[in-house]
């Protein structure tokens, strides 16, 4: 079956290789993921602080156009993408009018029956069809990931997320199937401040300060994330809050495609894995992974 | 930080938190101040101010503390207020709420930058129906460096200037950033959404400035 595909702004610039990653690892994995046709901009969080009905209205075009191609399930691997596009299915579905009133401007109708997916659903999917076991050619022994899943993707906005909203498992599940070392670990899902980084940097330093402490002191070796947000954040301000916070230590910020595509056997610069601020080939290399 | 003793307002309170309910589809009458809102505040350390605070100054009335503070401005929108309430109050919906009725009162953001880019950002994908990072951090950035400038910082509009070239410059070299111009065809749709909320805005800023008229005669 296939499934719609919504990348979003950010997967078409900074975060380009989470594309490129995301398409490849589907393909390994055979299950077939369709971008859909000339999407726009879901608003992120900024739309919802500049007015409710636009909040809403971004996302339902996408919506709309994805319903009307024929699809079920959409895949959305950006956490802010997702997390705006759920947040405009609940309201579209408690509010009639809203709906009518969005659908007055659409050329495709919005009917609010896809279902939304994040990456990790769909990785999980198709663990459950057994659909990794031929794929993995090598298991990440010494790897210890710290998976980091942000707080847009745990959202509960009355609606039923697919994993626990204060202790999601989810990428655990999949690190542990690799092979890797997953522990536990406290800051999992709190917010690394996203746009804060660039409009009230202070609090966004102290906040990934206060992640990259924990996870340096839980004894990780790298961080994984899906989200393109905080892998961005995470990396490019590094040496920053780092060294802010006295922390000696540097770790690669990972997509959880690109470990998944060590485990494979993908080259890493075939993912573009190389385009992190801080180095993500190094540890690889020295456990012997790649 | 210590906080001020709260006033109670009867004249406003009923209307004000009736006014926060509706546009934020929250039910603050729930709300029981048991602080596992402020428990779970990831930016509470820095303003001082937490969602239950924010809620009690909306339930006694208190307008002008309630829309001008810096939870409202330093909300990163994290919503592990509403992950963590025991009545289901998204209070991130209530700062996103409380951020609109502030800029309809003109009121100045303790913190503007963060106003800058929020607007920056919006205008930027309603305009070509995607989001261009480089196009709408360049605006946002004019209105900054520009605001620093006009106020005759300049040593803060030189900073500024640096760290966004050290930034841009290590995204640069990891091929991080693009200058094509991403748009979607069918953009009219999104211009026509924007231009249905700045109505909307226009409309409910001119009704707020009469009734603050009608209160003063």
């Amino acid at each position: 079956m296939e499934v719609a595909y919504y990348p979003g702004c950010s997967l078409h610039q900074s975060s380009q290789f989470y594309d490129l990653q995301t398409k490849r690892i589907f393909s390994e994995l055979g299950t077939k993921i369709v971008e859909i046709n000339d999407w726009s901009c879901c608003g992120a969080t900024s739309a919802g602080k500049f007015d409710d009905f636009l909040a809403v209205a971004l996302p339902s075009r996408n919506l709309g156009i994805a319903e009307n191609a024929g699809f079920t399930e959409m895949l959305i691997p950006c956490s802010g993408c997702y997390s705006s596009h759920l947040m405009a299915k609940t309201r579209l579905r408690s509010n009639e009018t809203l709906r009518s009133d969005i659908n007055a401007e659409l050329a495709f109708p919005v009917k609010n029956t896809i279902k939304l997916l994040t990456i990790l659903e769909l990785l999980l999917e198709a663990a459950k069809q057994g659909k990794f076991e031929s794929k993995i050619t090598r298991q990440l022994k010494g790897l210890k990931p710290a998976s980091y899943y942000g707080c847009m993707t745990r959202f509960a906005y009355d609606v039923p997320v697919s994993d626990n909203v204060e202790n999601p498992q989810g990428m655990e599940k999949i690190l542990d199937m690799l092979g890797a070392e997953t522990m536990d670990w406290s800051y999992k899902t709190a917010c690394c401040g996203a746009s804060a980084a660039i409009n009230d940097s202070e609090t966004a330093m102290n906040l990934m300060g206060k992640i990259m402490k924990n996870a340096v002191h839980s004894g990780f070796n790298c961080i994984v994330t899906t989200c393109p947000m905080c892998q961005l954040n995470l990396d490019a301000y590094q040496n920053t809050y780092c060294n802010k916070f006295g922390i000696y230590e540097r770790l690669p910020v990972y997509f959880i495609t690109e470990l998944i595509g060590v485990a494979m056997g993908i080259p890493l610069e075939e993912l573009n894995a190389h385009r992190h601020f801080i180095d993500t080939l190094g540890l690889v290399k020295e456990l012997n992974l790649i | 930080m210590t906080l001020s003793a709260l006033s109670y307002n009867p004249q406003t309170a009923k209307s004000f938190i009736d006014e926060v309910i509706e546009r934020s589809h929250q039910n603050l009458y729930a709300c029981y101040q048991c602080r596992r809102c402020a428990s779970g505040c990831t930016v509470g350390e820095e303003t001082g101010i937490t969602p239950d605070y924010l809620i009690r100054l909306v339930t006694l009335g208190d307008r002008d503390a309630a829309v001008d503070n810096a939870l409202v401005w330093q909300c990163v929108s994290c919503y592990t207020c509403g992950t963590r309430c025991p009545n289901n109050i998204q209070s991130g919906r209530i700062t996103e709420t409380l951020k609109k009725m502030s800029r309809e009162e003109d009121v100045i953001p303790l913190n503007p930058n963060i106003a800058y880019f929020h607007d920056a950002f919006v205008q930027g994908c309603t305009r070509w129906g995607r989001v261009n990072e480089m196009e709408f951090m360049g605006y946002y950035e004019l209105k900054n460096i520009g605001k620093h400038m006009l106020s005759f910082q300049f040593r803060k509009a030189y900073e500024e200037i640096a760290s966004q070239i050290k930034l841009g410059r290590s995204m640069f070299k990891q091929k991080r950033l693009h200058l094509k111009l991403h748009t979607s065809r069918g953009r009219k749709e999104v211009k026509q959404f924007y231009k249905i909320a700045v109505k909307k805005k226009a409309s409910l800023k001119k009704e707020r400035r009469s009734q603050i008229k009608n209160r003063q005669e």
